[in-house]
């Protein structure tokens, strides 16, 4: 409903998912959500939970280890929901790009809405990312978005959808 | 006039609420979110589209909000005491089903830690009642709010009181039930959107629940009773940010070991 959109931005709830990333961007992403920057004055919570956050803040290139939980957790987020991309080596893969175990950014798996750069970026430029995710946010709609690679079908189980097959595993001779 | 404040209680807790997290935030040195941003929370829950389990999962906590906006409203009406202790098990009963009712392993898990924080306050809750029937010689809030001098007969009993107010507003060091680090929520976790937002309107209604406890122990006297409340609401958030998480075993432990036989000893001094 339009009346209820106005209050998406008021109150976006953080998923921060670590795709194996050096611990950088996170330690960094924590500093925001302290008492120096403290992100929560904008409503901001750190909910842990897919289920109920609106902002997924992915840190790291994606390793082989962790692309199937990365689908698995965007998929589960209900929409509206926008994605932050932080630090280089999520939006190219930085210093590990090229490695025998990574695959060199996020948006090879699903769609991104911000980058932020900087290895390791600042609480500053997160806190910027967010606000601009807002703007997004605010636009977007309720259709269901899909993640580009390991996506199996939408279902419909009776006259319901059901997510249950929404992230696929990797086959072993992909690998 | 009652029944307005019982159609506001959701709306009164939500303030209450709002107001906590800008206290604590305060108490850290931090500028903390607007008072009203519970409302825009939910406000913002709506607008989501919903993920559903199974319909009986999503009922029970709709279920469970209710059945304690009943008890609250019981309270507000004066009712007995024990009828209103034994509604709200009810309430916590239908929310660990819920809980139980799906395959989620943190799910389970936050059902099982539900039902040890109820075996953790509940005989304290039923004792308080005890308390208040031998010195008022009655269980109805309406007679007992016409007494005085609670404080003053059973003060170890508050004392065993203020000690459980963190279990049942989830807090520091009895957050056990939540603890988003490590169970992520507990028994929410398999709720959004609309659904969701039941839940955590019941968090508002729980603050509510809990603080009239505190409240009814000032008797006739309703500034008494406020001062009660501020103390009580102020000492939880400060111990909130001091302390650290105990586990759930020795949650239990503590309450046995230090609030249960506080309120013994203050109940046979009573009766002696
Ligand atoms: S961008 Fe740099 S600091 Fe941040 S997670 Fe990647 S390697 Fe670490």
């Amino acid at each position: 409903m339009k009346f209820f959109t106005a209050f998406r931005k008021k109150s976006p709830w953080i998923l921060h998912y670590n795709a194996g990333s050096c611990n950088g961007c996170d330690i960094e992403i924590l500093a925001a959500l302290g008492p120096k920057f403290d992100l929560e004055r904008f409503g901001v919570i750190n909910t842990g939970n897919p289920k109920q956050s609106d902002i997924f803040l992915v840190t790291g290139p994606v390793t082989y280890r962790s692309r199937e939980r990365l689908v698995e957790l965007y998929s589960q987020i209900p929409e509206p929901k926008v994605v932050i991309a932080v630090g280089s080596c999520t939006a190219t893969g930085g210093v590990f790009r090229g490695m025998y175990n990574v695959e060199d950014g996020i948006d090879q798996y699903i769609p991104v809405d911000v980058y932020v750069p900087g290895c390791a970026s600042t609480p500053q430029l997160i806190i910027d990312a967010i606000v601009k995710a807002l703007e997004i946010l605010e636009t977007k709609s309720k259709e269901i978005e899909k993640p580009f690679k390991l996506f199996g079908a939408i279902a419909m189980v009776g006259n319901k959808l059901s997510r249950l097959n929404m992230a696929t595993r990797v086959k072993h001779d992909e690998i | 006039m009652i029944w307005v404040w019982i159609a506001l209680a959701p709306i009164l807790g939500g303030l209450v609420y709002g107001g906590e997290r800008v206290l604590r935030a305060r108490m850290q040195r931090r500028q903390g979110p607007p008072v009203l941003q519970p409302f825009y929370d939910m406000f913002k829950l709506l607008d989501k589209r919903t993920l559903i389990v199974h319909a009986p999962h999503a009922l029970l906590g709709v279920a469970h909000f209710f059945v304690l906006w009943f008890t609250v409203a019981a309270i507000f009406l004066g009712w007995n005491l024990l009828y209103i202790v034994f509604l709200h098990l009810f309430a916590q009963m239908l929310l660990i089903l819920a809980g139980y009712s799906v395959r989620s392993a943190y799910s389970h898990l936050g059902a099982n830690r539900e039902l040890l924080m109820l075996i953790a306050y509940e005989p304290i809750l039923i004792l308080v009642a005890v308390g208040f029937y031998l010195q008022s010689g009655s269980f109805d809030i309406a007679q007992i709010v016409r007494g005085g001098g609670y404080l003053v007969q059973m003060p170890l009993l508050f004392v065993a009181l203020a000690m459980i107010v963190p279990i049942k507003v989830k807090k520091s060091p009895f957050d056990v039930g939540e603890a988003h680090q490590e169970i992520v929520g507990g028994v929410e976790i398999e709720y959004s959107g609309l659904f969701y937002e039941f839940l955590y309107m019941s968090r508002f209604l729980e603050y509510i629940f809990i603080y009239s406890f505190v409240f009814i122990f000032a008797g006739v006297s309703y500034g008494l009773g406020a001062a009660l409340v501020a103390g009580v609401f102020l000492l939880v958030n400060l111990v909130d940010n001091a302390t650290a998480r105990v586990r759930t075993m020795h949650m239990v432990k503590i309450i046995y070991a230090v609030a249960l036989s506080l309120s013994i000893v203050n109940i046979m001094w009573i009766v002696l």
